[in-house]
């Protein structure tokens, strides 16, 4: 197995930014070898609407950057320097207040293969909202046109549970809508994402990765709903997928083998007890083999409902 | 070292040999299985079907394993005999001598024999190839697929196609599904977590036949519905696939018999799984099976162990759907449920206690305390202490003394816990307000909006005022329906209608009943306000009516029926009288005329009302609904045919009136009167709804009474044509029909809206005309005839016992 590294990923980095009054302030970041990139980023701060991470606070949804030169992004020349080309910016709300904003910066040349998008519902239906497909070009121009009913495909699947999803093998045997132009671009597992905003929209984010040059090499999706947990501060794992260790998931029924955490315990934990997207860019606490982490809160209401993980 | 043959590489077999491996058994091991693969885990297939597992993910032992346990493997040969004589076992590819055998052959899906079930594209869904063939049929845009089955399979089945983009329509013989896990409630909420994901659920559909020319194309039912289809997917059932073992010549009931320690009739063979038949049961989850593996092991290992039944729960394994059910939840003498919605949240929480102890379990939506509820009724925990706080979990028990209260729950709740959904109003909103001042419940509406929409939370709001206020607060207010609810039977109507809920399922969960299934008192009235609302889309309950109403007959006070024959208009001929008298004699009835202008057959044994039925029906007669709360009589007098005095002919406006009134359900009896003149013979001034015939036209009247209370009519409008009258009679019945609370008499109902109102409505000639059209269309589906409905077979079969013995009837 190839040792991980965010070089051959199509993420590059992962900051947070967390709101402090009218301004948002730079909470965390893993920028790996981009240290240019993480000096200007740290010195940093955007006011309500101001960059991307004050956009994605103003419009109150994610916003996919898919180009750097002449928007609003202000970091535009480390961000070249650094070899990045692209950008999403997650807002993460509790009902209508602000936690964090999460921007998760991309680079890609033809050996690097990921989509993310944001789909919205319009309609009773899903429409692509957003979306960056790198190399992927073909995947996307067949994205443009697609869109999803309740319960239909990985984005229609998410907005019916209203809870994270990661599809696998998205491309094989036809099965995923897009599968044939997925396929053929390499993409074969894809993590959805709900995402709360205060216009009450329904708008789902999905990270699509590749095999051979995956976004990351470990997704965690964890479930902290009292519905499921109680009323302990606790999430278990209720899927995964690992390239070292292979499924994620409890496989005893009942699943006496589902794994528990509880508040502050761990990286994830940390989501759990501060209620905050959490990133970790040394290895310390991760699992054996991995150097970075970034975990994000999914609130229902005023509530964390799912945590979901990404490892490199 | 002995010779240890497997047949089957399932789940519990895959088990027995990871135990024996562990306790370093000293076996030869070769393992037969018909697929060609190893072991994996079945119950995953829903996972790998939706696209959320890979099939590799799901495979428990891989060839690395069986090498590493010496195992030899025969996949994909399928064992064909055992003898028994020579101890060895014909695969289709040679024999093999065993010391020991076990045979693990599962199950086999139950397929229906419709016609054309054996149509390339019909599956079951059973293994990986059942799999597989779903998500191909999935890979063509926009392709239909139908499964027949709502059960646990059926549902996983569904939600995984429909994750692959398929449209799909889901067929369910019963009333709800997964009846055999969920009860009724429960299976509502999930049809409608179901269809949100736009999966069209079916219920009560039977499929009548499968077609299609060399593949299947479409599903036809019963009611002759077709449903276009590229696959069908048939999950009605699983059954043993024991054959091997009788062919074998061991004992076997509906599959292979064995013993506590998995031992069949003959010493050497053993069994385990879904093949398997212990005490008179048969196996279809996995809990039990590895329960077995466990035993299988220790018997082979020489070991002591024995197999026990236990008590089993339910997961559906559908992305977002939760849903827990344990133990028995059948209602049943000395049960008592506990009952907890949370209508905002799609919350159902239902205990079944019998004898101070939990004996089951029904959750959806919050499923947190399952496994407590789940341990309870394992353990047969005593739960006398807790009753009060049992359905609010764990988090509530141990304390004693406050926490026995139930107003503690409700204390206990942290400030920022959400009482209003609608409004979005917790706790410390309605606290805070509370100490400003808001010490009512119209006052806290006010402040804080809290229960002002939906009104679900009214309990819940009302606790909080008792809870701060103590004895201070006085809760007064409208009367709620009854025990089952805090609405009023006006705010019911109004959200029945709003909130478009058209089954009594939606009403108990939406409204957030506390009763599983309402009460004698509240069901007839929910009864008659959904037929009310949704005459084409609700189904009349015969379970929530007055006995008199199920038995299409008024009990008298010896337990015999009277029976009532309806005479249009007051009028009959020779002919009915014979047929009348003919069935007197022939069933012992004393024969009463009555005020209605009716004849009255009285003393009829209930297991000769269908006979009776079928006997005036012959005649041309049909019910008189003398026992409803409908439209009774129209009583009229002879009118300008005979009387010298008539002005119109009351005599036919009656019988019109009558023949468009009559089958029609309302609040409460509605009887008519026509009079030719103002002499005034049919007594109309003292009916709901009065006509006299003058000169100029009709003047009609409503709201007189003549029973408990004597009533005059008030006058409604005068109109000159008999068109006219019948067109505001009908307009008036429909409005109470719309408006009146449940056994409000109409005198009642125009007393509480006020007759100005009354007339304001229907002097909108758009108005009348709406509710004239409202009301054909519920009389498209009542207006029949009760009496052959019955009368008939098998209809006369079902009429004497209850359906449901889990509802308590209405009295």
């Amino acid at each position: 197995m190839s040792q991980p590294d965010s070089a051959m990923s199509f993420i590059k980095a992962s900051e947070i930014w967390l709101p402090e009054g009218e301004t948002l302030v730079f909470g965390a970041g893993d920028y790996g070898p981009l240290a240019a990139f993480a000096d200007v980023s740290s010195q940093s701060q955007f006011a309500h609407g101001e960059g991307l991470p004050g956009k994605a606070w103003a419009e109150g949804c994610p916003i996919v950057l898919d180009q750097f030169d002449g928007s609003y992004f202000q970091r535009t020349v480390a961000a070249h320097e650094a070899g990045l080309t692209c950008a999403i910016a997650i807002p993460v709300f509790a009902d209508d207040a602000l936690k964090a904003v999460l921007v998760v910066l991309c680079g890609d040349d033809a050996g690097h293969i990921g989509a993310i998008e944001v789909w919205e519902d319009r309609d009773d239906r899903l429409h692509l909202e957003a979306g960056y497909y790198g190399a992927a070009e073909d995947f996307g121009t067949a994205s443009q046109d697609v869109v999803f009913a309740h319960g239909e495909g990985l984005p229609g699947g998410v907005w019916s549970a209203q809870m994270p999803v990661l599809m696998r093998q998205i491309g094989s045997r036809h099965g995923f809508v897009r599968g044939e132009s997925a396929k053929a671009a390499g993409l074969t597992h894809g993590l959805g994402i709900p995402v709360q905003a205060p216009d009450g929209r329904t708008r789902i984010v999905t990270l699509l990765t590749g095999a051979d040059t995956p976004l990351a090499r470990r997704f965690e999706i964890w479930d902290a709903r009292p519905e499921r947990v109680g009323p302990r501060r606790a999430a278990v794992r209720i899927d995964g997928i690992c390239e070292r260790e292979g499924p994620l998931w409890a496989k005893q029924n009942p699943p006496v083998d589902i794994v528990t955490i509880t508040a502050w315990q761990g990286p994830v934990g940390q989501v759990l007890g501060s209620g905050l997207p959490h990133i970790v860019g040394n290895g310390t606490g991760l699992p054996a083999g991995y150097r970075s982490m970034v975990a994000l809160p999914v609130y229902h209401g005023e509530d964390l409902a799912f945590i979901t993980a990404w490892y490199l | 070292m002995e010779r240890l043959v497997v047949i089957g590489a399932g789940m519990a077999s895959g088990r027995v040999l990871e135990h024996l491996f562990e306790a370093g058994a000293p076996f030869e091991v070769t393992l037969f299985n018909a697929e060609p693969r190893g072991n994996y885990n079945r119950i995953m297939l829903s996972p790998v079907l939706s696209g959320e597992k890979a099939f590799e993910e799901i495979v428990t032992h891989d060839d690395g394993w069986y090498a590493e346990h010496g195992v030899t493997c025969r996949f994909g040969e399928k064992v064909v005999a055992i003898d028994r004589s020579r101890k060895v076992v014909v695969g289709e590819k040679g024999e093999l001598p065993y010391d020991k055998l076990i045979i693990a052959t599962g199950s086999a899906p139950f397929i229906i024999p419709l016609p054309g079930h054996d149509l390339p594209g019909v599956v079951a869904y059973r293994d990986l190839e059942d799999t597989n063939a779903m998500i191909a049929a999935s890979s063509r845009p926009g392709a239909k697929a139908v499964v027949i089955g709502g059960g646990l399979l059926g549902l996983e089945a569904a939600a995984g196609l429909r994750l692959r983009g398929m449209d799909v329509t889901v067929l369910h013989l019963m009333g709800h599904l997964m009846e055999r896990q969920l009860d009724e409630a429960a299976g509502y909420l999930l049809k409608k977590d179901l269809e949100k994901r736009g999966i069209e659920v079916l219920l009560k559909a039977s499929t009548q036949r499968i077609e299609g020319d060399g593949k299947v194309e479409r599903v036809v039912l019963e009611d002759g519905t077709v449903l276009d289809a590229d696959i069908v997917c048939m999950a009605v059932g699983i059954r043993p696939a024991g054959q091997i073992g009788a062919d074998a010549g061991l004992t076997c009931g509906k599959a292979i018999t064995v013993d506590a320690q998995m031992r069949t009739s003959d010493p050497d063979i053993f069994a385990v799984g879904e093949c398997v038949e212990f005490d008179g049961n048969l196996f279809g989850l996995v809990a039990p099976l590895y329960d077995q593996a466990r035993v299988l092991a220790k018997t082979l290992l020489g070991e002591d162990d024995a197999f026990a039944m236990r008590e089993l729960s339910t997961k559906l394994k559908v992305t977002g759907c939760d849903l827990f059910s344990a133990g028995d939840f059948a209602d049943g003498e000395g049960r008592e449920d506990i009952v907890f919605r949370d209508p905002a949240r799609g919350i159902y929480k239902r205990l079944v206690i019998e004898n101070d102890r939990l004996v089951g379990a029904v959750m959806y939506g919050d499923t947190a305390d399952g496994n407590w509820f789940f341990g309870l009724i394992k353990d047969q925990t005593d739960i006398e202490e807790m009753r009060d706080t049992l359905i609010y979990g764990p988090a509530f028990q141990g304390g004693g003394g406050a926490s026995a209260d139930p107003l503690a729950a409700v204390a206990a709740l942290p400030l920022e816990a959400e009482i209003c959904g609608c409004n979005g109003v917790c706790k410390g909103q309605i606290v805070e307000a509370i100490g400003a001042g808001a010490d009512t419940l119209d006052a806290l509406r006010a402040q804080t909006k809290a229960s002002a929409s939906c009104g679900t939370c009214t309990g819940l709001v009302e606790q909080l005022l008792a809870v701060t206020l103590g004895d201070s607060f006085d809760a007064g207010g409208a009367k709620p329906v009854c025990g089952c609810t805090d609405l009023t039977h006006e705010d019911v109507r109004r959200l029945i209608k709003a909130r478009e809920l058209r089954s009594q399922p939606a009403v108990w969960q939406e409204l957030g009943w506390k009763t599983v299934n309402g009460c004698p008192t509240c069901r007839p009235a929910i009864n008659f306000y959904l037929l009310a609302e949704w005459p084409l889309d609700y189904q009349d309950d015969a379970q929530s009516r007055f006995v008199n109403e199920r038995n299409h007959a008024n009990i008298q006070k010896d337990g015999t029926y009277s029976v009532m024959p309806r005479m249009w208009g007051g009028m009959t001929t020779p002919d009915e009288l014979l047929a009348i008298a003919a069935a007197a004699k022939k069933y012992d009835a004393a024969v009463k005329v009555t005020g209605g202008q009716r004849i009255d057959l009285l003393g009829v044994k209930k297991e000769d009302l269908p006979a009776i039925w079928a006997d005036l029906n012959a005649a041309g007669m049909v019910s008189g609904h003398a026992y409803s709360k409908g439209l009774r009589t129209v009583k009229t007098c002879v009118g300008t045919d005979w009387c010298r005095f008539g002005t119109q002919d009351s005599t036919g406006l009656g019988i019109k009136l009558e023949k468009k009134l009559w089958g029609s359900w309302t609040p409460h009896k509605v009887k008519l009167g026509v009079s030719g003149c103002p002499r005034n013979c049919a007594e109309a001034t003292c009916k709901d709804v009065g006509v006299v015939c003058v000169d100029s036209g009709y003047q009609i009247g409503v709201a007189g009474a003549a029973g408990m209370d004597v009533r005059e009519t008030q006058r409604l409008v005068d109109v000159a044509s008999e068109e006219e009258a019948i067109e505001w009679t009908a307009a008036f019945v429909q409005l109470y029909r719309e408006h009146a609370k449940y056994l409000d008499r109409p005198y009642k109902w125009v007393d509480k809206v006020g007759l100005d109102w009354v007339k304001e409505v229907l002097s909108d000639p758009a108005e009348r005309a709406a509710l004239n059209e409202r009301f054909e269309i519920s009389q498209s589906v009542y207006r029949k005839d009760p009496w052959a409905e019955h009368a008939s077979e098998p209809e006369a079969e079902k009429f004497q016992p209850l359906a449901d013995l889990t509802m308590e009837p209405a009295e």
